[in-house]
């Protein structure tokens, strides 16, 4: 440690899922201010959309709420939700960074009372549960949210509805004037946790998740199966609501294929594992089928896929179905050839979920320039000077991408404060 | 269905994957087929072969030559490019099939030369070469004469009144065959052609032979 240059000991961390969540209070704890860039107005990111975790099944709220105290403890963490990075300049002197904030018309005095939601009448998209159902205009964004303020969606704003909305209130805190701010700040070191978007299941035309409802995807599973979600936590057919009796996982959905994600995505396989077993706890007579090419389980957590292996109503079949055909009854059949047997089969299926894998955010291409470097399918490199954390470095699991979050810490902690 | 599993009578010819892989049309790609099932169960006419192509795929790496090449698996593709569209290791397999298929012609497996497909293919091939069109009257004629005179005269008869609606419809005509403007020309394309293709072969398929060792073979 030396005194060194003038450089800014504040870190920056973009992106508030747990991997960000978890460098920035790293960070705070050891003793450095943070600035803490989230774009969606909560904490929590994709793993608030889960329903549990693997292996253990335990919830992620508890996680949550517990990094949520943390965040709240801190005097040095500095949080911006609605916020995104601009631009970034400098480079080994520090950098400043442009951060832009979209109006969330509601002040910090919100006591998430829902009297403005109940006001609402028109319904908007609901990204949090990936669009299976819409929001009032007026929303908490999920029951964890952090922190707990309702969002006013701006397509209200100078509205009849916008004004009832805002009269709904009795504290005040709707501020339908509230406009766009961009603003600059200096910081030591940016630690990227951008994370993961699921790969559009779109893009696999031959399982025509598009245009048939009864097939789903993992991350949609998550929300059928939550008790926050859609359908209260009750697993049933898109099409109908009925309870699927035949259920079929289909595994890397969009991975391992070279005309879509080349890479594993490491996650997918545990997931369904964990699909299964939610399907098992709630459908006592249902039978899943999982598709494989092979199975993979990282790290310690095979024994996880055993003992899904044991139960005698979830199948195994080695086979990459080639394609889902619309069957009668609104019934996906899963086409393929069984490659152990060599059996062509034709399988019809109450419910299927593609288990489509994890593509870094970083991919869509709205990153601003900075001087580190993504590989081919826009994962950051942590080499050098840029610090990437969790998913945006490669696709990890909850406990990975919180060991890789504080690795992040502890190398930005190194980047403003040893000398170069 | 016929078994490939190893059993002491099949003969292997271990160094024919190796041989499929440099030599064959889209075989370096093949190498990474990693056995999902995709191309077999995309096939519309995976009934029809004597083995799917993942299975024969696989076959090619045991090397189970004799198999492989007297299988109707590489006559029966119809080239709808569904599994090469769909293969997650964009392993050309149409491609693989249709150069097998020469292959075994080339090697003179009698199940190849005397498939249906490989007599029409040589039919359609006479045509185009010498006229540059294809002459329906002499490509199906030189087929049905390839099973031999009686059967020639019998397939022939049989689809006489198919023959005569297509000419009272025009869709045949009588007389001389058409031929390409300049079937001269024709020739000297399929000349420099052939003789690339005996360049990039030279000295390959009898490396696929089981006697044939690893001559030219070092890597």
């Amino acid at each position: 440690m030396t005194d060194s240059t003038s450089r800014s000991r504040t870190i920056m961390v973009v992106g508030g899922g747990i991997s960000g969540i978890t460098a920035a209070v790293e960070a705070a704890e050891a003793g450095h201010d943070v600035v803490l860039i989230e774009k969606t107005p909560t904490l929590g990111g994709r793993v608030a959309q889960m329903n549990r975790y693997f292996p253990k099944l335990c919830h992620p709220t508890c996680g949550l709420e517990i990094n949520y105290q943390r965040i709240k403890k801190s005097k040095r963490i500095k949080l911006f939700t609605m916020s995104t990075v601009e631009a970034v300049k400098g480079g080994s002197h520090g950098y400043t960074v442009t951060v832009k904030t979209a109006p969330r018309h509601v002040k910090p005095n919100c006591t998430a009372c829902g009297d403005c939601g109940q006001a609402a009448t028109s319904e908007v998209a609901n990204p949090f549960n990936y669009n299976l159902d819409k929001v009032k205009a007026a929303y908490l964004p999920h029951t964890m949210a952090f922190p707990m303020r309702y969002v006013v969606d701006p397509s209200v704003v100078g509205t009849d509805e916008g004004r009832a909305i805002a009269a709904a209130c009795k504290v005040g805190a709707v501020d339908l004037d509230e406009q766009e701010k961009s603003f600059d700040i200096e910081v030591g070191a940016i630690v990227w946790a951008t994370g993961w978007r699921p790969y559009p299941a779109q893009n696999l035309t031959a399982y025509r998740w598009a245009d048939l409802p009864n097939v789903v995807t993992n991350v949609e599973m998550e929300r059928l199966a939550s008790p926050d979600g859609p359908t209260k936590g009750r697993i049933v057919r898109p099409s109908d609501g009925a309870v699927p009796k035949r259920v079929a996982l289909i595994q890397c959905a969009g991975s391992r294929d070279l005309n879509h994600l080349p890479y594993c995505s490491r996650i997918c396989c545990l997931a369904s594992m964990k699909h299964a077993a939610y399907v098992r706890e709630q459908i006592a007579d249902a039978t899943v089928d999982v598709y494989y090419i092979d199975l993979r389980a990282h790290d310690k957590l095979e024994s996880f896929i055993h003992r899904i292996q044991r139960d005698p109503q979830v199948r195994f079949i080695k086979s990459k179905p080639s394609r889902i055909e619309p069957g009668a009854g609104d019934n996906p059949m899963v086409c393929g050839e069984n490659t152990l047997t060599r059996d062509i089969y034709a399988e019809p299926y109450d419910l299927v979920v593609l288990a489509t894998g994890m593509q870094p955010s970083t991919a869509e291409g709205k990153m601003p320039s900075f001087d580190g470097d993504v590989d081919d399918y826009g994962f950051i490199f942590s080499d050098g000077e840029a610090i990437s954390a969790g998913v945006a470095s490669g696709p990890l699991d909850v406990s990975m991408s919180v060991q890789s979050a504080t690795a992040a810490a502890l190398k930005a902690i190194r980047a403003v404060t040893v000398a170069r | 269905m016929t078994h490939a599993s190893p059993t002491p009578t099949k003969k292997y010819d271990l160094n024919f994957a190796r041989w499929v892989y440099e030599n064959v049309d889209g075989g370096d790609r093949m190498a990474l087929c990693m056995q999902c099932g995709t191309c077999s169960g995309s096939c519309p006419v995976g009934q029809q072969m004597d083995y799917g192509p993942r299975k024969l795929f696989m076959m090619i790496r045991a090397g189970l030559k004799e198999e492989v090449l007297k299988s109707n698996t590489l006559w029966n593709c119809v080239s709808c490019y569904n599994c090469v569209v769909r293969c997650p290791r964009k392993v050309p397999v149409t491609y693989i099939l249709h150069d097998l298929a020469t292959v075994a012609v080339r090697e003179g497996y009698a199940e190849a030369k005397e498939s249906d497909n490989s007599r029409f293919a040589k039919a359609f091939w006479w045509s185009a070469a010498k006229y540059g069109r294809t002459d329906e009257r002499l490509v199906t004629a030189l087929y049905y004469f390839s099973f031999g005179m009686g059967e020639g005269y019998k397939r022939g008869m049989a689809n006489m009144p198919i023959a005569m609606g297509m000419v009272k419809t025009k869709r045949m005509h009588l007389g001389m065959p058409h031929k390409c403007k300049n079937t001269g020309e024709l020739k000297k394309i399929l000349a420099k052609a052939a003789e690339i293709e005996a360049r990039s072969h030279a000295g390959g398929a009898g490396n696929a032979n089981p006697a044939g060792g690893t001559a030219g073979h070092d890597k």
